[in-house]
C-alpha cells in the first residue's frame, strides 16, 4: 500500500457494526431564545420598549393595559399585540384608545411565541411606536417557557382565582418584574387574604414587586406603571 | 409541558444526525434536562417510545441526565445552586431566587436548556 511520509498512518475508520460516539450539545430550547433575542435586538434598535403582560384567563391583563394607555398616551406612542387562540376582540377594545393594536390569533398554542411576535413586529413600523404591551394569551403555565424578546415582564393574578394562584403557579413568577393583584374589591367577598398572595409572590421572587389594582376604577394602576419604569 | 412536542424535535434532530453520517441505527441518545426546564423526564421518555418507532431510533435508550440549577448573585458575587424553599405546600423543595448566602437577588446561570449532549450510532 502506498505511503504518502514516513509520520502519516493509515486512515483509522470504524469498522461496520462499530458505534459511533458523537458530540452534539444541540439545545433544543436554543430556536425559541434565539428569535427572542432577535425581536429584542429589533427593539431595541429602534429603541421601543416591550412589556410582557401575563395572567390567567380572566384576570385583568386587557383592562389594565387600557388603564395604562389612558395614563402613558401623552407621554409615549404605544401599540399593543394581543394574543388569542382565536377571535380579535380584545384587540379591537384596545384598538378603541387610539393606539396601534395587532391581534395574533395563536390557533391551537397555548401562549405566543418568538415567531408570531416577529411577524406582529414586521407589521409595525417601529419608527412610529416608543412603547409597546405584547399581552399573551391567558395562561399562568406555558408563556413563562417561552420568551418574545421584551425588556420587562408583569403578570396579572386577581382575587376571584382564590387564595392559591401564586404557590400553584410559581415558575412564572419567577422571571418578572411586577405582579398586578387585580380585582381588590372583591378580595372580603372571596374571603382572599391579598397581604398573603404578595407574600407568596416575595418568597418565590424577592425582586418582583406586588401591587393592589382594581383595573375597572383604575385603582393601583399608577403604582404599576411606576414600578414598570415607565 | 410541550414535552410531546419537544420530543419530535428531539427524535428529528437525532435523525438529521444520523442520517449525515449514513448511520445504520441510533443506539443511545443521552439527553441533559435542566432542572428548571418545564419538562418532565418521564413524559419526555414515554413520548420517545412512541415517536422512535419504525424510525432509525427504533429500540434506541433515551438517557436522560438532569442538570441542577445555578444561579450567580451579583451583590456578593455567590455562584452556586438555589435556595430552596422547603415549605409543604409545594410538595417539592422549590428553588427561589434569593442568594443562600446575603439573601440578595440572584440571575439564573445555568438550568433552563434541553440539550442533546451525545449520540451513539452504529455505522454501515
Amino acid at each position: 500500500m502506498p505511503v504518502l511520509s514516513l509520520n502519516v498512518k493509515d486512515v483509522v475508520r470504524a469498522e461496520e457494526g462499530e458505534i459511533y460516539d458523537i458530540e452534539l450539545d444541540t439545545n433544543i430550547l436554543k430556536a425559541n431564545q434565539r428569535l427572542a433575542d432577535e425581536n429584542r435586538r429589533l427593539l431595541r434598535k429602534h429603541r421601543v420598549e416591550a412589556i410582557d403582560v401575563m395572567g390567567s384567563t380572566g384576570s385583568g391583563k386587557t383592562s389594565l393595559i387600557e388603564k395604562m394607555i389612558r395614563i402613558l398616551k401623552g407621554r409615549y406612542r404605544i401599540a399593543v399585540f394581543k394574543g388569542d387562540l382565536t377571535t380579535s376582540i380584545d384587540a379591537e377594545i384596545i384598538g378603541r384608545h387610539g393606539v396601534v393594536s395587532v391581534p395574533i390569533n395563536t390557533g391551537k398554542e397555548c401562549h405566543l411565541d418568538a415567531n408570531l411576535v416577529s411577524k406582529a413586529i414586521k407589521s409595525v413600523n417601529l419608527k412610529k411606536i416608543d412603547l409597546l404591551f405584547i399581552e399573551n394569551v391567558g395562561n399562568l403555565i406555558c408563556p413563562a417557557e417561552f420568551p418574545l424578546g421584551s425588556d420587562k415582564r408583569i403578570v396579572v393574578i386577581s382575587v376571584t382565582e382564590g387564595p392559591y394562584m401564586v404557590v400553584k403557579h410559581p415558575f412564572i413568577f419567577m422571571d418578572t418584574n411586577v405582579v398586578a393583584v387585580n380585582k381588590i374589591d372583591l378580595a372580603e367577598a372571596m374571603e382572599v387574604d391579598i397581604e398573603r398572595l404578595k407574600q407568596d409572590v416575595r418568597s418565590i421572587n424577592p425582586s418582583a414587586v406586588p401591587v393592589k389594582t382594581n383595573c375597572r376604577t383604575g385603582e393601583g394602576v399608577p403604582r404599576v406603571v411606576e414600578a414598570l419604569g415607565l | 409541558m410541550h414535552e410531546y412536542s419537544i420530543t419530535t424535535q428531539i427524535v428529528k434532530s437525532v435523525t438529521e444526525e444520523a442520517e449525515k453520517h449514513e448511520a445504520k441505527n441510533v443506539v443511545e441518545v443521552h439527553l441533559v434536562i435542566g432542572d428548571l426546564t418545564f419538562l418532565n423526564p418521564e413524559q419526555v421518555k414515554f413520548w420517545y417510545e412512541v415517536l422512535i418507532e419504525s424510525t432509525i431510533l427504533e429500540k434506541s435508550r433515551l438517557r436522560i441526565e438532569k442538570k441542577e440549577g445555578r444561579v450567580r448573585c451579583p451583590s456578593c458575587g455567590y455562584e452556586g445552586s438555589f435556595k430552596y424553599i422547603d415549605d409543604p405546600v409545594y410538595h417539592i423543595p422549590f428553588p427561589v431566587l434569593s442568594c443562600p448566602n446575603c439573601e440578595g437577588i440572584v440571575d439564573i446561570v445555568d438550568g433552563k436548556e434541553c440539550t442533546i449532549k451525545s449520540i451513539k450510532m452504529v455505522v454501515s
